[in-house]
C-alpha cells in the first residue's frame, strides 16, 4: 500500500517536473518567434532600401548628383519611352520635380501651421468642454478621409475655381509658350495638401499641449498672466517639440502624398517662376510621388522604370531624414529643458 | 490687450475654418453621391464603358476593398501583435532595442507611394511569381506581379507599423498588478502575457485592427500599382465561386478607392457622379470604422477604471 502510494507520488512529481519544463520550453520558443517577428518588422525598412537603391542604381551610375539638380525630367521620359531597346536613354534630371515638391509642401504647410495651432489652442484651451469632444472628432474624422476624396474634391471643386477666378485667356495666350493654364496648379496642389495636413497637426499638437503639467498654468496665471499670454508665452514653448513633432510628420505627409497631387497639380514637370508674378502659382507642377503614380503606366520602359525607382530613393531619404529630425528635435528639447 | 483679442479671433477662425472644411467635404460627398446610390449601384459589377447606361455599380470595387482588408490585416495583425507583446514585455533597454524600435519608426514615415514600387520590386521577382500571374514567352518567364497577394502583402507592410505602436501603447496600458499576481500565482511569463494581459488589453488592440483596416480601405497609391487597378475581376470568371478564388486572388481587381480614380475626370472612365457614388459608400464605411474606434477607446476607459 505504502510502495503504491510512493511510486504514485514519485510519478506526480516527474510529470509535475516534466510540465514545468515544458513550459520552460514553450516560454523560451515564444520569446525567440516574437523576437524574430520584431526584427523581420525593424529589418522592412532595410529592404525596402536595399530593393529600391537596386532598381534606380543605374540611374544614379549614369546622372549622379545630376538626377537631383538637372530639369527636363518630362521630355527625357518622352526620349526614354521612345528609344529604341538597342541605345536605352538613361539621361532624367529631376529637379523640376523636386521644386515641385518643395514649393507644393511649403505652400501647405504655411497655411496648415497656423491653421493647426489656432484650432489646437482652441480645442485644448478656449473651447467649452462639450464643444471639445466635436471638435476632435472632427478633426479626427477629417484625418482619416482618404487622400482620394481630397484628390476627388479638388479635381470637381478648386481646379474649376482656380480657372474661373484666376485665369483669363489673355493669360493663357501670353504663357501658351511655357505651360498650358487649366486650373490645375501648384495653387490647388497647395489648398488640398493643406485640407490634408491640419488635422495631423492639430492632433500631434492637441497631445503636447494637454501633456504640458497643470501647474505651469496654475503658476502662470497666479503670476497675473492673462489667459492668452500664459498661453503663448507658457504653454506653446512647454508643448514646442510636440508640435515641431506634430509639422515635421505634415511635412512628411504632404512630401509623400502621390495620388491627390497628381490628380490637381497638373502633371507637367515645371519650375515655377517667380518672375511670373501671379502667374507662379497658378504654374502647373508635377511632385517626386506623384510623379510615380502619374507615369506608372510607361513602367514597363526599363530606364523609365529605374527613373520613378529613383525618384522613390530620394522620396525614401527624404521620409528618413524628417523620422530621425523628429527623433533629433525631441533630444534636443529634453535636453535644453532639462528633464530626463 | 488687442493683441490677445486678435489672436483668440485668430484661433477661433482657424477652428471653424477647420471644421467647415470637414463638414463641407462630408457635406458635398453627401449630396453629390446621394443621387448615383441605390441598391443596382452597390450590387452590379461595373463595365469599363464610356456608355452611362452600360457603365454598372460597384460591386466588384467593394468585393476587392474587402479582400484587400482581409489579406492585408490578416497578415499584419498576427506580425504586429507579437512585435508590440516584444517590444512592451521582453525588450530590454539595449541599443538593439532602440534600433528595433528606430527601424519600425521610419518605417511609419516612408510615403505609401514607396511601400508600393517597393511592392513592384520584389513581387515581379520570378521567384514570387506564384502570387501573381506568370507569362512564358519564348523560355523566358515573365512575372506580371500584380495581383490581390501581392498587394495584400504590401498593405500589410504598410499598416505594419502603425498597428504596432497601437498594440504597444494598449499592452502598455494594462498595469503591473494584473502581471505581477498572475506571475505570483505560478504563472508562466508567455501564458501571463496570453492570457492575462492581452485580453486585458483586448479593446486597445482591436482598436489597433480597426485603425489598420481604415487605412487600407483608404490607400489608393499602393492599389494603382501593386493590384493593377483594372475595373473588374481578372481572373478565372465567375470571381466569386469557391473553384476560382485561388485565380481571383492571383490575379488583378479594383477597390473602391481606385474605381474612385478611375471614374474622376482624371481617369479613363471621366463619370463623376459614379465616383461621388462610391466616394459617399467609402466616407461611410470609414465614419462607421471610426465610430467603432471612439466606442472600443472610450469603454477601454471604463474597465480601466475599475
Amino acid at each position: 500500500m505504502d510502495i503504491v502510494n510512493n511510486q504514485k507520488m514519485l510519478t506526480a512529481s516527474r510529470s509535475e517536473k516534466n510540465r514545468v519544463r515544458l513550459s520552460q520550453v514553450r516560454d523560451r520558443i515564444c520569446e525567440a518567434g516574437v523576437l524574430v517577428l520584431t526584427a523581420i518588422s525593424a529589418l522592412i525598412i532595410v529592404f525596402i532600401f536595399l530593393f529600391i537603391l537596386n532598381r534606380a542604381w543605374e540611374i544614379f551610375k549614369v546622372n549622379g548628383l545630376g538626377f537631383i539638380l538637372n530639369k527636363g525630367f518630362d521630355q527625357q521620359l518622352s526620349n526614354a519611352y521612345y528609344a529604341s531597346a538597342e541605345s536605352p536613354q538613361w539621361i532624367f534630371g529631376a529637379l523640376g520635380l523636386l521644386i515641385g515638391t518643395l514649393t507644393t509642401t511649403l505652400g501647405a504647410l504655411i497655411i496648415a501651421i497656423p491653421m493647426g495651432l489656432g484650432t489646437a489652442i482652441v480645442i485644448t484651451e478656449l473651447a467649452p468642454s462639450w464643444m471639445k469632444t466635436f471638435l476632435q472628432s472632427v478633426v479626427r474624422l477629417l484625418a482619416s478621409i482618404p487622400s482620394i476624396v481630397f484628390g476627388l474634391l479638388g479635381l470637381m471643386i478648386i481646379v474649376p475655381f482656380i480657372l474661373n477666378n484666376f485665369v483669363n485667356v489673355d493669360m493663357q495666350i501670353k504663357y501658351i509658350n511655357f505651360f498650358q493654364l487649366t486650373g490645375h496648379s501648384m495653387l490647388a496642389g497647395v489648398i488640398v495638401l493643406s485640407i490634408m495636413i491640419t488635422p495631423i497637426i492639430i492632433a500631434l499638437s492637441v497631445d503636447a499641449i494637454n501633456a504640458v503639467p497643470k501647474k505651469f498654468k496654475e503658476a502662470s496665471l497666479a503670476l497675473g498672466l492673462s489667459h492668452w499670454r500664459t498661453i503663448v508665452k507658457v504653454i506653446l514653448p512647454a508643448a514646442k517639440s510636440g508640435i515641431i513633432a506634430g509639422i515635421i510628420l505634415g511635412t512628411g505627409r504632404a512630401i509623400g502624398e502621390a495620388i491627390a497631387l497628381s490628380m490637381v497639380s497638373g502633371g507637367v514637370g515645371n519650375i515655377p517662376n517667380p518672375a511670373h508674378g501671379p502667374v507662379f502659382f497658378l504654374t502647373p507642377v508635377l511632385t517626386l510621388a506623384s510623379a510615380i503614380v502619374n507615369k506608372s503606366e510607361a513602367m514597363s520602359t526599363p530606364t523609365i522604370e529605374a527613373a520613378l525607382f529613383a525618384c522613390g530613393v530620394v522620396l525614401l531619404i527624404t521620409s528618413t531624414t524628417l523620422s530621425l529630425l523628429t527623433k533629433i528635435v525631441e533630444i534636443i528639447v529634453k535636453r535644453g529643458e532639462g528633464i530626463e | 490687450m488687442f493683441k490677445s483679442y486678435s489672436g483668440q479671433f485668430l484661433s477661433w477662425f482657424a477652428s471653424s475654418l477647420t471644421i467647415a472644411a470637414c463638414l463641407g467635404i462630408i457635406i458635398y460627398v453627401f449630396v453629390m453621391g446621394y443621387k448615383s446610390l441605390n441598391l443596382n449601384f452597390i450590387f452590379t459589377e461595373p463595365n469599363p464603358t464610356q456608355d452611362e447606361s452600360m457603365v454598372g455599380g460597384i460591386s466588384t470595387p467593394i468585393a476587392g476593398t474587402l479582400l484587400l482588408t482581409a489579406i492585408g490585416t490578416l497578415l499584419a495583425f498576427p506580425w504586429a501583435l507579437g512585435t508590440a507583446i516584444y517590444l512592451s514585455e521582453y525588450a530590454k533597454k539595449n541599443i538593439i532595442t532602440q534600433l528595433f524600435r528606430l527601424g519600425i519608426d521610419v518605417l511609419a514615415g516612408v510615403p505609401t507611394i514607396v511601400i508600393a514600387i517597393f511592392g513592384v520590386a520584389i513581387f515581379s521577382n520570378p521567384f514570387f511569381g506564384f502570387l501573381s500571374s506568370k507569362v512564358e514567352v519564348e523560355g523566358v518567364s515573365k512575372v506580371f506581379g500584380k495581383s490581390f497577394f501581392v498587394a495584400g502583402i504590401t498593405m500589410a507592410i504598410m499598416i505594419l507599423p502603425f498597428v504596432i505602436k497601437t498594440c504597444e501603447e494598449a499592452i502598455k496600458s494594462v498595469p503591473d498588478s494584473y502581471r505581477e499576481g498572475s506571475l505570483a500565482m505560478g504563472a508562466s511569463k508567455w501564458y501571463t502575457i496570453i492570457k492575462i494581459v492581452i485580453p486585458s488589453a483586448s479593446n486597445g488592440i482591436i482598436a489597433a485592427i480597426v485603425l489598420g483596416m481604415g487605412r487600407i480601405i483608404g490607400d489608393t497609391a499602393i492599389v494603382v500599382l501593386t493590384l493593377g487597378a483594372t475595373i473588374r475581376m481578372t481572373g478565372l470568371q465567375p470571381w466569386w465561386t469557391p473553384d476560382n478564388w485561388i485565380s481571383t486572388l492571383q490575379n488583378t481587381g479594383s477597390t473602391l478607392t481606385t474605381y474612385i480614380y478611375h471614374m474622376s475626370p482624371a481617369g479613363y472612365g471621366n463619370m463623376p457622379e459614379k465616383a461621388f457614388g462610391a466616394s459617399l459608400v467609402l466616407i461611410v464605411v470609414i465614419i462607421l470604422l471610426n465610430l467603432m474606434t471612439d466606442f472600443l477607446v472610450s469603454n477601454k476607459k471604463i474597465t480601466k477604471e475599475d
